[in-house]
């Protein structure tokens, strides 16, 4: 049936198939060519192109195949669509990816399928294809790959031993969404092999104290996916099902995808707007406090207030309602208060930090350290005044605040925003990444 | 007083030797000045001097610098050295004779910390730019195979950073013959396969007539993949959440016009 097809007639259909898979980081882990075979890793990753939607090309990334047994609503692939299929060989992805990247087109290989045959049947082409990548093939570089769910344990563990990423999606932030648009999906299936790739890398992180040559699992650790404004849920519940993975499953990432309709199926909701990117875009934001600014779900939203501002971001929504711990003093503030600072990322409040050892900061020499002042001003002292006669009230801040952005294009898209920085964060476990920055918000949270 | 301007060459070897020039005692450390060009409205009483590079002498100040300053702090400056700003060599200048004064008094200065002086917060502008172009090239630098199968790359960076580019994939493309030319500065980075690399700088219009020569002989299968490629770029793209100015603020023009992805068909 597609045996016929040329490379080219395969990789547009399982190019475009695989879009609307999010993460396209190469980040996580660093690795030096070892001489005889082609590729390295660099722990920041690599941007290789944009887009025209203004997202990040990093890897080579492509379904296995198209084929599905399932019928998920939400999804291109599914069963009942009528829709062009195609599968690739292992050979054939592994000499893509090859070419790909020896002419620096690309980071490496992300690697997804759709359900073919069965899950194990699946995930056995996905680890022989991994598997003649690395060692046929000799190829060093990043693999992000789709661990996939109902598959036998051992396939992903040997996976996992090839793979620098894995990911199982969640597709639907809660298990009553995942039964309405994924009938064939059980939210149990999909949390077995999350937690069984946690804790092969927490394993993994003894062994290799122990010795330290032992082979590598899931180096770059892993992330999920879900679908937002396909299913009711609040962004209260999405934030706090993003923060139990990050608790409880040690993910690296949860990315959110802002629901495309492609089916036009009668149990999903009518975007008239297109694809919620506004809402996508908060989220990201809001992730990113949780990640690196030391806040917690049920501070930024609540059984009262489940949905986050559309005016205001997060962290200034947050602060102009705990107006009571502000202003901040620069120049004695601890560190994770000055965090808390609309306006100020992690990166100024490091500079902050390092310069007021040297010397006592005023808005001057704020404002030469590179701290932008537009937002800051308004929480804010430097010994003990205020920048200009700004009063704490929330109204008036929030005028202020809202009316300033005009600039601002909401409909843009969150994922790939840029945040100008460059920074190494020694205060949270993990390191904020060049791809991850740019999938900031721009200017900084 | 008749201020002295030091004139040396746009090299790191170049702004370190006058570095020396100055610590050897020949000029007062507060007035002179160092540029790598001329000004060009001539100064009324400043003299200016031109230094000749001198690799000994450059060595023995890079030497220092790590020692006193360490590892990161003489990247930041190395970096800062390889940007077109006119004010660079000052900069770096006025940074490295801060950080000595005060590793006179304490041991492990860490200058770059400084950022409330203005030519420490220069040296970390030009520095993070510099870093950024490197990072970006990293991503953005696009190989051609030849019909004799080694991979070509052409590129005109704003920052001279080719020799800081040429590491990452010579570690990279270990197994590969490969070239990447700067055809802003006539230089081009070689790397034979399993080799060290080297660079040759101040190439002659005949060779580099050569070299845009043969960045058109590319092999069969070079054209196969150029356009497996840009189908590719073409298909990831979500046409719902279409954003060309997102696209273009993340990829400026001035990378695209080398990248196989945005060459017309």
């Amino acid at each position: 049936m597609t045996d016929e097809m040329t490379i080219m007639e395969k990789l547009g259909i399982l190019s475009d198939a695989a879009k609307y898979d999010v993460a396209c980081t190469s980040s996580g882990v660093e690795r030096k060519g070892n001489g005889k075979d082609m590729g390295n890793c660099k722990a920041g990753g690599i941007c290789h192109s944009f887009s025209a939607d203004g997202r990040c090309i990093s890897l080579l990334k492509i379904l296995f195949t198209n084929e599905c047994i399932y019928d998920c609503k939400y999804c291109i692939n599914r069963k009942s669509n009528d829709v062009p299929r195609a599968t690739f060989t292992p050979e054939e992805v592994c000499s893509l990816t090859m070419q790909f990247y020896r002419r620096n087109y690309i980071e490496g290989l992300f690697l997804s399928s759709g359900i073919i045959k069965s899950p194990d049947f699946t995930m056995e082409l996905i680890y022989t294809t991994v598997f003649l990548l690395r060692k046929k093939y000799l190829f060093n570089g990043y693999i992000h790959v789709k661990a996939i769910p109902g598959a036998d344990a051992r396939l992903i563990q040997m996976t996992g031993f090839l793979a620098d990423r894995m990911s199982v999606n969640l597709e639907l932030p809660t298990a009553e969404g995942l039964r309405s648009l994924a009938p064939n999906k059980h939210r149990k299936n999909i949390l077995t092999p999350m937690r069984q790739i946690q804790n092969g890398i927490a394993e993994n992180k003894n062994e290799i104290a122990l010795y330290r040559n032992a082979p590598r699992f899931v180096e770059a650790g892993q992330s999920t996916q879900m679908i937002i404004g396909a299913t009711p849920e609040s962004d209260y519940q999405i934030m706090s099902v993003a923060e139990g993975l990050y608790d409880k499953f040690a993910l690296k990432r949860v990315f959110y995808s802002a629901f495309v309709n492609v089916n036009e199926d009668s149990t999903l909701p009518a975007l008239p707007g297109g694809p919620p990117l506004l809402r996508e875009h908060r989220l990201y934001q809001a992730d990113w406090l949780l990640r690196f600014y030391g806040f917690r779900a049920g501070e930024l939203l609540d059984e009262k207030r489940p949905f986050f501002n559309v005016m205001l971001d997060p962290k200034a929504d947050w602060a102009v309602r705990h107006l009571e711990q502000f202003p901040v003093e620069v120049n004695r503030a601890s560190y994770e208060m000055i965090l808390r600072v609309p306006g100020i990322g992690v990166k100024s409040a490091q500079r902050i930090i390092k310069a007021r050892r040297t010397a006592n900061l005023d808005f001057d020499a704020l404002r030469k350290i590179g701290v932008v002042l537009k937002r800051a001003l308004y929480f804010i002292t430097c010994n003990g005044r205020m920048m200009y006669h700004t009063k704490l009230q929330e109204d008036y801040i929030v005028r202020n605040l809202t009316e300033e952005k005009g600039n601002l294009y909401f409909a843009r898209d969150g994922v790939t925003y840029r945040q100008i920085s460059l920074f190494d964060d020694a205060n949270f476990d993990s390191v904020p990444t060049v791809i991850d920055r740019q999938q900031a918000v721009f200017g900084q949270l | 007083m008749e201020e002295k301007i030091l004139i040396c060459e746009d090299t790191l070897e170049g702004v370190f030797a006058a570095i020396y020039e100055v610590y050897a005692g020949h000029y007062a450390k507060e007035s002179v000045r160092i540029q790598v060009r001329e000004d060009e409205n001539y100064r009324l009483f400043a003299e200016y001097i031109k230094v000749e590079t001198d690799c000994a002498k450059a060595v023995k100040v890079m030497r220092t610098l790590r020692e006193k300053f360490g590892e990161d702090a003489y990247k930041d400056l190395c970096l800062a050295l390889t940007t077109e700003d006119s004010e660079k060599a000052q900069a770096v200048y006025r940074t490295v004779e801060l950080g000595l004064r005060m590793s006179r008094e304490k041991r492990g200065v860490r200058i770059m910390d400084h950022l409330a002086e203005d030519h420490v917060r220069k040296v970390m502008e030009l520095s993070r730019a510099a870093n950024n172009e490197l990072m970006h090239l990293r991503g953005f630098l696009r190989f051609q195979e030849l019909s004799n199968g080694i991979l070509y790359a052409k590129i005109g960076p704003r920052d001279n950073i080719l020799s800081l580019l040429a590491p990452h994939f010579a570690d990279r493309l270990s197994g590969e013959n490969f070239l990447i030319y700067d055809h802003k500065r006539n230089q081009v980075v070689v790397h034979p396969a399993g080799e060290d690399w080297y660079m040759v700088q101040g190439i002659n219009q005949s060779m580099q007539d050569n070299l845009e020569r043969i960045g058109a002989d590319y092999s069969y299968a070079e054209k196969e993949y150029q356009e497996l490629f840009q189908f590719f770029c073409n298909k990831i793209s979500i046409k719902e959440r279409e954003n060309k100015d997102l696209q273009r603020s993340m990829l400026p023009l001035r990378f695209q016009k080398y990248m196989t992805e945005f060459m017309p068909k």
